[in-house]
């Protein structure tokens, strides 16, 4: 996979979390967020052992102990920054709350920087105007009673971007198919401890129909075990914040679906000059990252195999 | 032997993408949300005929388990063997150079073929669903046809046959195979 390529896989990756509201509308309210992401990352983890059992059996005979770890380490991070998230988009709206997310564009630099690491002039200019681009978007419509929530966000994406920076380290170092799996099986259990917590009788608690089976079934396809297979491969080939930066253009798909689809599937977006302002900082933030001329010409006819 | 675990194996991914979808209907009994399409072009330029087959086969099942089995099935069938088979022989049979998603222009011829396989699509079923079913808004039905056949192989066809050929290692079928 070469440069072009991991940022296309990117690209993939964003948009099927972007579609996640949309499959998150099919799911009744009485089913608890924690049982979504215990049932889906299981039933994900189980498809990939499905369709790689042996390769991963092969990959956990060296270092099982280590790779099982730095897993379990990972998925206690995805759900430590989620449920900062989900606290703090009490006090937003749907639309304004997604731009909030998009901070970790922000954090990740900073990290970066504190890490001793190099970031490169064109990742702090793509940063400040995807930052410009979410200032845009909160303009008119942040109040100081919002504050603490998008204290608790902002500081959900500091973790989220330590998770992004971790997750690119151990691609690079294990197998991409055994990290993958073994991410959302470990997710899945995390997530089943927060689910008997708050839902004591789990599985007998959810209203179980085709319409939820069915849903469950998508979000587990596509948004856990598309999405996290080629989100891993990917960081193996691009950097933490070319990553981060390609993320970020979540708003942007979310935007365009809430602006074209039925409002069946999703609720719809009411587009304020200063959102389409914001939405259009984050493309142009996006497009000065990505098309890097000396990268594509480097690398385009690269692959590293 | 090999060959028979292979398609099986085909089918086995065409309806575990395929039965979920069946509840997101756009026009009840006729089409729906089919991010199954994505599988076209991955099984004709990886699997040559026999996962052209799949893509036919699969959609005639789908038809059929749903209640959905009826006169315009048979169109049906023809476009979704006929589609995947021209990127088969696109990409694969009258290709110059070997299958390959490098480069930016790799990537855009490859999008060429995916519309204008979804124009064939298209083309070859909306006459017959108009001229069987009159009660059925043609225009709606032919835009979600090219809708599904270009978006889904575009946004996550390419990605899934980048990582497939790139990572995983699956070699694409070469001209003669």
């Amino acid at each position: 996979m070469n440069y072009l390529q991991a940022n296309l896989c990117l690209l993939c990756v964003t948009f099927c979390w972007s579609t996640e509201v949309i499959i998150f509308s099919c799911i009744p309210d009485a089913v608890s967020p924690f049982a979504v992401t215990s049932i889906t990352c299981l039933a994900g983890g189980a498809l990939l052992f499905l369709a790689f059992g042996r390769r991963i059996a092969a990959g956990l005979k060296t270092d099982r102990k280590k790779q099982l770890l730095r897993c379990l380490w990972l998925s206690a991070i995805n759900a430590a920054y989620n449920t900062m998230y989900q606290f703090g988009l009490e006090d937003f709206d749907v639309s304004t709350g997604a731009f909030t997310l998009s901070l970790t564009v922000v954090a990740l630099p900073i990290i970066l920087i504190l890490q001793r690491s190099r970031v490169e002039r064109r990742t702090w200019l793509s940063s400040g105007i995807v930052l410009i681009g979410i200032l845009c978007a909160m303009a008119g419509v942040m109040t100081r009673s919002q504050l603490p929530g998008l204290s608790l966000i902002a500081a959900g994406c500091v973790i989220r971007a330590f998770y992004i920076i971790k997750l690119n380290q151990y691609a690079r170092e294990h197998d991409p198919v055994v990290l993958s799996a073994l991410i959302c099986v470990s997710g899945g259990m995390v997530s089943y401890l927060f689910w008997m917590a708050v839902q004591p009788n789990t599985f007998l608690g959810i209203p179980w129909s085709p319409v939820v089976i069915a849903t469950l079934s998508i979000y587990s396809f596509f948004i856990v075990a598309l999405a996290i297979t080629l989100n891993t491969f990917a960081q193996r080939r691009a950097t933490p914040a070319n990553a981060t930066i390609i993320y970020s253009l979540e708003i942007v798909f979310s935007v365009f679906l809430g602006a074209v689809l039925p409002a069946s599937l999703i609720d719809p977006v009411h587009l304020t000059p200063w959102m389409a302002a914001g939405v259009a900082c984050v493309v142009a933030g996006n497009l000065i990252e990505i098309l890097d001329p000396e990268k594509i010409r480097n690398k385009g006819k690269e692959a590293v195999t | 032997m090999k060959q028979w675990k292979t398609l099986l194996a085909l089918f086995l991914a065409y309806f575990i993408v395929a039965f979920p979808f069946k509840v997101m209907g756009v026009i009840p009994g006729f089409t729906d949300i089919r991010p199954v399409v994505l599988l076209g072009p991955i099984y004709a330029v990886f699997f040559g005929l026999p996962g052209c087959w799949v893509m036919a086969l699969g959609n005639l099942v789908m038809d059929a388990v749903s209640g959905s089995l009826r006169w315009s099935s048979i169109p049906g069938f023809a476009a979704n063997f006929l589609g995947p088979w021209l990127i088969y022989l696109l990409c694969v049979r009258r290709a110059k150079k070997p299958f390959s998603l490098r480069t930016g222009r790799d990537l855009l011829k490859h999008c060429w073929i995916l519309i204008l396989s979804a124009a064939l699509q298209t083309v070859l079923i909306t006459p017959a669903v108009a001229l069987l079913y009159p009660e059925v808004d043609a225009g709606l039905f032919a835009l979600t046809v090219m809708l599904n056949d270009t978006a889904f192989p575009i946004v996550f066809g390419i990605p899934l046959m980048i990582l497939l050929q790139e990572e995983l290692h699956y070699q694409p079928l070469r001209r003669g195979e």
